[in-house]
């Protein structure tokens, strides 16, 4: 279980944070680079990064590892997060940043809402299009044959009675570089180009229309909650039996706040404070008409931080 | 139950209530479902928007989350669990069919059929996935897996094998581990989780067929690994596809048929190998993983011995009594001497022939099952009378009958196992034609009560276990019954294996006319009054205008309509019934008549089928030219590809039109109800033409309706759509309707429009009985108690007997002092009394006689009511529902009055008892018996005579008969019946294919084979079948005596003639070589049988110097020589062995599974998980589709080679 709290000291002389919200229900969140990511960062986030991680890894180490061969009687070992290959280890890096800075940052979010995350789900659907439903590995497949993904990242909200009474959620991106063209295809889609007038457009098919179908009750909550009973029925019997209302649609379901995260570096032009999404009001593109709190994290050789970070996971005594 | 579990359960039930009641649907859900057919039909739909589909979907989603609190909390077998399962099954498979939009967001199908699975509706998930075909090589393996269809699965983890031979070296092992470790260029971890689940799917589908537990466990313990990281990697809804393939894989394992096997095998252990064995070849056939309704029969088998079980058609209940058999005659240990015996009794000929067929196919080796449907009582099948190896007999109740009268001692010494099909036939209608069946002697529920009854009696040791597909009222009376003990109940589950949709096809001249949609699972599709009624209009041009003369029968219009949308229907491969009430010929004639206008003929879309199934087609129409003519309506329809049955159709050819039903070789059959009775036949659509059946009283002179009950609607609708068998999911029956006339003169006009206002009665009637039966489960009605009580009040209503004078009266008066017309089939009120009367008096006298045959002790007054007390306390009657005394005390009366006042010699009791008839009809019996029995023996010469000196004998045997209305020929009242009794000669001499005879009209066929089956085969047949068993069992030295052939003549003290002359009448033939070339299976037609019949006499020269008459009909004779034809098989096929080089494993365990892929040449072996182990250069094993095989590595030192170790049958 995730129960390490952020560290909110390490980060405010790590990161300047900028924090609106307008119309109250439109927050948008700058969080500006503005010292080194130096050892003693990489120690104060340490225990917060393990802590995200504990669940998976102990799924993988203990079950992952079955080997099926009839002459095996072994489990490998393995040894999860690290080794996983960088490109994932970034995903993962843009998860728990999510996780993050939604802890520690819910004074400037809209809403003012006390978050906490019990569970960190690091999922990876867009490739389960790709593979599992046509058993074949072709990185090039760009139809999707179940058109569904739900979001990255799941976050609740607690009453004093300890039922889930709102629920962040919604897409967690890392980039290397933020450029304003790279962020416009994961807000809208990637651009292709119209066969018929050979002009390259957005697909549409990006965060924006994702958040704008996605139902009010995200599914990612129904999975939160699988891994809560099996992880600690007993200890979390309020929070599963509130999710269970809200699965079921009876009585008031919980409020829901959408998220969008977007990680990495600032790109070479980038002026201090300037945001790529605007932070007057919200993007006409969004639709769903609920709460949106935008967080752009803009660092500087955020890459070289994650290896280092990913690195020092559960290797330091 | 953990903290707030409570709560958890009260919101899911919340949903279950509002959602997910059984057979009662949502009004959204009842138009999903409307909108899901229409679809299918390809019609347009109801109007329907976008967010009704997510409605829907949202709702299916809610069913899944409360199915989950349900069995997370009360375990996976809870059944409010399954209500949600089931209905997230239908909501997904409505949307799926609908081709909802939604399809292309959620693996819909994939879930529905997960949901159908852990629902305990595996034909419904099967039958939805038949449906749909993905192009995706991963959605069809998991759909492979999800339907069951384990072989399939195996085969497509095979071919990503032979695809990503990359992925089967031994160090592919940890792929995820690798895919972790690798570069941003590698495929990642979703790829090696997808690996991951190939290997689990294809490694569990092959250790559950084979049945590995080892590996199934670790297998199974890795897709549960996999499936916690879907939940947290995956998105929701693939997560939720892999988390229900592993609860259905955690089903499968506890459903595979090895663990009861495995427990069976513990009562005899030496024996594991062949239980073993059959239970891989169950999976071979598709039902290696067990119903729900037979884990609990087989829970009650492995426990207990007798029970009932109740459980839906198709959910294979025969699986069950397979396992009985084979525990009660394989497993348990018996005397030396005799092999045990299990009776297997089935209401239907035909559905004799379905059974003997399934468990020979599965029991041949270890049991020697006989069918004695339609053979002879002993004779060319007596191999079972004396053999030390186990038997199942399977018997209709008539003909166990028969032989309990004169085998009782021999049978039931032997008998270890009673097994009643279709048990819930002993309930009978309480109505007039019941009560009018008692006095015509053709109640069959009486006779099924009285057979088990007295069996019970005088074995009440013996197991028993009675089957039924009707739930409710029925299944606890029928399990006290057959437990013995008044607290019993039903074994088995309440639910309908598939869905039925009752409705009407509405038939108007110049339109194609549409389906009235009306209820689905016996509640309405819409509300009457408050929504639109729910319509299929159909596309097909509209049927031709029909000739002046034949529209003016609205009947024909009807009937012709219906053929005219089932040809077109046929064209969309649907399968259809034409359910005809009465008069078959009718039917089939103005279809023929219909067929040859060119218009018609048109649209017929039937082909012959090619190879063995054209083969099959041959013999059928050969049969067909044979028995009904080559200018029958029966052959017309047949070359059409339309097959015709009805109760009156010589066996041979029933049987074989059937297997032109069964194979799908015609899609369209027209019959009557006997067609359907317990027989499992792969109809989608069942039209009807009429509710009622007409008769003509000439006593009262005025025409008798007997509108179908709602019980025989039910029978029938429960033939359409099952499970596995039929293409749709759903069955439909619809009752053809006409709205307007069809006529255009004026004249008949007013009699179409009362017709019109009729018909649509009925309909309504029978709609709102449907309705009403739906809420009702009273107790059952019984056999004796009805006709005790008509006994009472026809004795009230008609002769005046006051209540307190009954029971003397009851005691001492015979059937003759209330009637003269006794035992003469009279249908005066008073005939019908005595013949009521008789038919009690036989059930009690043949009781009295069986218990005097076994004991020298006299029978008085004493024992005959201690004993009618002991049978009536077996009999189904006490324990059906609350009875009042006196019944009881009425039987137990009439028993004593037969023993001391009506048949007082216990001399004639055993001899009436012996011949069969009621007791009235016996004693006049009595007197011909002998004369025939005279001509019998007087046939020495038989084998030598003419065709016409032979059919001259059977002739005279008539001629006795002819008179007497008790046990002699009998037709209905009606002009053309009665002209056939007139010339029965005729119709003698063609049916046992005098050269030369007189052949019927195709219009007369059906009234000549009525004639046939009501009195040659029947009434002469028992009538000779009688006097033949009376001689023999004067002859034997005691009631143990088996019969042999050796001995036959001897005992029986006739020529073979004797043992002929009814297997003559039912074959159609006067040579005994004929029949016994057709009971064999050696000849197709009488004339290609009896074309051999000079190969058997050249045979017969050879052997035997001064052949006589005798010698040429001389049964041993015959099965000499056809065991000199038999060519030798081998006894066990070769095992081969395919030498092999090991490439991925060390051999360290001895023996592997493997599953052969085909690389070029060369064969490589793979364990089923997808793991290169062997490699066996430029060979191959023998045959196709190895997938279905199982082999299996075996390596000894440096040496290694594969064997196939079960090859389907």
């Amino acid at each position: 279980m995730h129960d390490c709290p952020p560290p909110k000291a390490a980060l405010a002389s790590w990161l300047k944070a900028y924090g609106t919200v307008e119309g109250g229900n439109y927050g948008h969140l700058l969080l500006e680079q503005q010292a080194e990511s130096d050892d003693t960062l990489l120690s104060a986030l340490r225990p917060y990064f393990e802590s995200a991680h504990l669940d998976a890894r102990e799924h993988f180490h203990r079950k992952i590892g079955i080997s099926l061969h009839p002459d095996s009687a072994a489990t490998t070992t393995v040894n999860y997060p690290s080794c996983l290959p960088t490109k994932a280890l970034r995903g993962l890096f843009g998860e728990a940043m999510a996780g993050l800075v939604t802890e520690a940052y819910q004074d400037e979010f809209v809403g003012g809402h006390v978050w906490q995350v019990p569970i960190f789900l690091f999922r990876e659907h867009d490739d389960v299009e790709k593979y599992l439903w046509a058993l074949r590995y072709d990185p090039e497949r760009v139809r999707e044959i179940y058109g569904r993904h739900g979001t990255d990242f799941v976050a609740i909200s607690l009453n004093n009675d300890r039922e889930v009474v709102r629920v962040i959620a919604g897409e967690a991106k890392w980039r290397k570089s933020l450029t304003e063209s790279t962020v416009a295809a994961l807000l809208l889609g990637p651009k292709v180009r119209n066969e018929e007038t050979g002009v390259l457009a957005h697909t549409g098919k990006g965060i924006w229309y994702e958040l704008n179908r996605d139902t009010a009750i995200p599914h990612g909550l129904r999975q939160l909650q699988f891994v809560l009973e099996q992880r600690d029925r007993e200890g979390h019997a309020d929070i599963i039996l509130s999710i269970d209302r809200a699965v079921l649609n009876l009585g008031p379901p919980p409020e829901r706040t959408d998220l969008v995260i977007i990680c990495g570096n600032g790109a070479a032009k980038r002026e201090r404070a300037d945001p790529l999404i605007a932070w007057e009001q919200p993007p006409s593109e969004y639709r769903a008409g609920r709460d949106l709190q935008i967080v752009e994290v803009i660092l500087e050789r955020g890459d070289v931080l994650i290896d280092a970070l990913y690195a020092s996971l559960w290797s330091t005594p | 139950m953990a903290a707030r579990d409570e709560e958890r359960l009260a919101l899911a039930e919340q949903v279950r209530q509002s959602l997910a009641i059984e057979n009662a649907l949502t009004r959204p859900q009842a138009r999903a479902y409307v909108r899901c057919l229409q679809s299918t039909w390809q019609v347009p739909t109801i109007a329907w928007a976008e967010h009704e589909s997510a409605g829907q979907l949202n709702d299916a989603r809610r069913l899944l989350h409360a199915a989950h609190i349900f069995s997370v909390i009360e375990g996976a077998e809870s059944p409010r669990a399954i209500d949600c399962y089931r209905r997230t099954g239908e909501i997904l498979e409505w949307l799926s069919r609908a081709e909802d939009g939604t399809r292309h967001i959620v693996p819909i199908e994939l879930l529905a059929a997960g949901a159908y699975q852990l629902g305990g509706l595996p034909a419904m998930a099967a039958g939805l996935l038949d449906q749909v075909e993905s192009e995706h090589d991963g959605v069809r393996l998991y759909a492979s897996f999800l339907r069951a269809d384990l072989d399939d699965a195996v085969r497509r983890a095979g071919r990503f094998w032979r695809r990503h031979p990359d992925l089967t070296s031994t160090d592919a092992d940890s792929a995820i581990l690798a895919a972790m470790r690798g570069g941003d260029e590698a495929p990642g971890v979703m790829w090696a989780v997808t690996v991951e689940l190939v290997r689990c799917v294809g490694l569990i589908a092959d250790s559950i067929r084979r049945g590995d537990d080892v590996r199934l466990a670790r297998a199974l313990e890795k897709l549960h690994a996999l499936d916690e990281l879907a939940h947290r990697m995956f998105s929701h809804d693939a997560a939720l596809v892999i988390s229900l393939m592993r609860q259905v894989a955690d089903r499968y394992a506890s459903a595979s048929i090895f663990n009861p096997m495995r427990r069976l095998a513990a009562l005899r252990p030496e024996r594991s190998g062949r239980l073993l064995r059959y239970a891989r070849d169950q999976f071979s056939r598709g039902r290696g993983i067990l119903w729900t309704s037979q884990l609990h029969g087989i829970e009650r088998l492995l426990h207990t011995s007798s029970f009932a079980l109740c459980t839906p058609t198709g959910s294979g209940k025969t699986l069950v009594a397979n396992l009985a058999l084979i525990k009660e005659l394989l497993l348990r240990d018996h005397d030396d001497g005799l092999g045990p015996l299990a009776l297997y009794i089935v209401p239907s000929r035909a559905l004799a022939g379905e059974v003997e067929a399934k468990l020979s196919s599965e029991l041949r080796g270890d049991v020697i099952v006989t069918g004695l449907y339609g053979g002879a009582d002993w004779g060319i099948t007596d191999v079972w009378l004396t053999s030390e190896e186990p038997v199942v007999l399977i018997v209709t109740v008539e003909k166990a009958d028969a032989l309990l009268r004169y085998l009782g001692s021999i049978l039931l010494t032997r008998l270890t196992l009673l097994i009643i099909d279709e048990a819930h036939q002993v309930v009978p209608e309480a109505n007039e034609a019941t009560a009018v069946s008692f006095s015509d002697h053709s109640n069959r529920s009486l006779r099924l009560e009285n057979l088990v009854s007295r069996i019970l009696a005088r074995r009440p040791d013996v197991t028993r276990i009675a089957l039924t597909a009707v739930a409710g009222g029925a299944s606890g009376p029928v399990a006290r019954w057959i437990e013995g003990d008044p607290d019993a109940d039903a074994v088995g589950v309440r639910y309908r294996s598939t869905r039925q949709v009752i409705g009407v096809l509405e038939t108007s001249p110049g339109t194609s006319g549409q389906i009235l949609l009306d209820l689905m699972n016996g509640k309405p599709l819409y509300l009457k009054g408050q929504e639109n009624p729910v319509y299929l209009p159909l596309r097909y041009e509209a049927m031709p205008q029909l000739p002046s003369q034949w529209r003016n029968s609205l009947n024909r219009f009807n009937s012709l309509t219906v053929l005219w949308t089932a040809l077109h229907l046929a064209r969309e491969d649907q399968r259809i019934l034409i359910s005809v009430a009465q008069e078959p010929e009718q039917t089939m004639r103005w279809f023929k008549e219909a067929l040859e206008l060119d218009a018609w003929d048109a649209i017929v879309d039937f082909e012959p089928p090619g190879a063995r199934l054209g083969e099959r087609f041959e013999e059928a129409c050969a049969a067909c030219r044979d028995y009904c003519g080559p200018d029958s309506f029966e052959l017309f329809l047949l070359e059409r590809g339309i097959a015709t049955s009805h109760g009156q159709m010589p066996q041979r050819l029933r049987r074989l039109m059937v297997e032109m039903i069964d194979k799908k070789i015609c899609p369209i059959t027209v019959a009557t109800a006997t067609l359907t009775e317990g027989v499992n036949l792969p109809f989608d659509l069942i039209f009807l033409t009429s509710l009622k059946r007409r008769s003509w009283d000439p006593v009262e002179e005025e025409p008798v309706v007997i509108p179908y009950t709602t019980a025989e609607f039910r029978n029938l609708a429960g033939r359409a759509g099952r499970p596995g068998a039929s293409r749709g999911i759903e069955g439909m029956t619809l009752v053809a309707l006409p709205l307007r006339p069809s006529t255009t003169a004026n004249g008949p006009r007013p009699t179409q429009q009362r017709q019109l206002r009729e018909w649509a009665d009925e309909y309504d009637k029978l709609r709102q009985q449907l309705l009403a039966e739906e809420q009702e489960l009273g107790g059952a009605e019984s056999p004796l108690a009805l006709l005790l009580n008509r006994i009472w009040e026809k004795a009230r209503d008609v002769l005046g007997i006051t209540p307190d004078a009954f029971m003397d009266w009851l005691e001492k008066t015979a059937p003759g002092d209330v009637s003269a017309d006794a035992g003469a089939g009279a249908t005066g009120a008073r005939a019908r009394i005595a013949d009521a009367m008789d038919e009690l008096d036989s059930v009690l006298l043949t009781a009295i006689a069986e218990s005097e045959e076994g004991s020298a002790a006299p029978m008085d007054r004493a024992r005959a009511e201690a004993e009618m007390r002991e049978l009536w306390a077996r009999t189904f009657t006490a324990v059906a529902r609350e009875q009042e005394d006196w019944l009881e005390s009425a039987f137990i009366r009439r028993g004593a009055g037969i023993v001391e006042h009506l048949y007082p010699d216990a001399d004639e009791r055993l001899r009436l008892y012996h011949y069969g008839f009621t007791p009235v009809i016996g004693r006049r019996f009595e007197a011909v018996a002998e004369k025939i029995r005279a001509l019998l023996a007087d046939a020495t010469e038989y084998g030598d005579l003419s065709a016409k000196d032979r059919i001259d004998i059977f002739e005279a045997i008539g001629n006795l008969l002819e008179g007497d209305k008790g046990f002699g020929f009998r037709v209905r009242a009606t002009i053309g019946d009665q002209a056939i009794l007139d010339q029965w000669n005729d119709v003698l001499g063609w049916w046992m294919a005098e050269p030369g005879a007189r052949a019927p009209e195709a219009d007369d066929l059906r009234v000549w084979q009525r004639f046939v089956a009501d009195n040659l085969e029947y009434r002469l047949g028992v009538a000779v079948g009688a006097v033949v068993a009376k001689a023999w069992s004067d002859g034997a030295p005691d009631a143990t005596t088996t019969p042999m052939l050796g001995e036959w003549k001897q005992t029986a003290g006739l020529p073979w003639f004797g043992f002929w002359a009814r297997e003559l009448l039912r074959w159609g033939t006067h040579d005994p070589f004929v029949a016994f070339c057709l009971s064999q299976g050696l000849a197709q037609t009488r004339e290609a049988a009896a074309q051999r019949r000079p190969a058997f006499e050249t045979w017969l020269d050879d052997e035997i110097d001064d052949v006589v008459a005798e010698d040429r009909i001389d049964p041993q004779h015959f099965q000499q020589w056809q065991t000199s034809l038999a060519r030798h098989e081998p006894d066990a096929p070769e095992q081969e062995s395919i030498d092999a080089r090991l490439t991925g494993t060390d051999g360290r365990n001895r023996r592997y599974a493997v599953v052969a892929v085909r690389d070029g040449d060369d064969t490589r072996w793979l364990d089923p998980a997808g793991f290169e182990l062997a490699v066996s250069k430029a060979q191959t094993p023998s045959g196709s589709r190895l997938f279905r095989s199982d082999f299996e590595l075996r390596t000894a030192g440096n040496r290694a080679g594969v064997v196939r170790v079960f090859r389907p049958a």
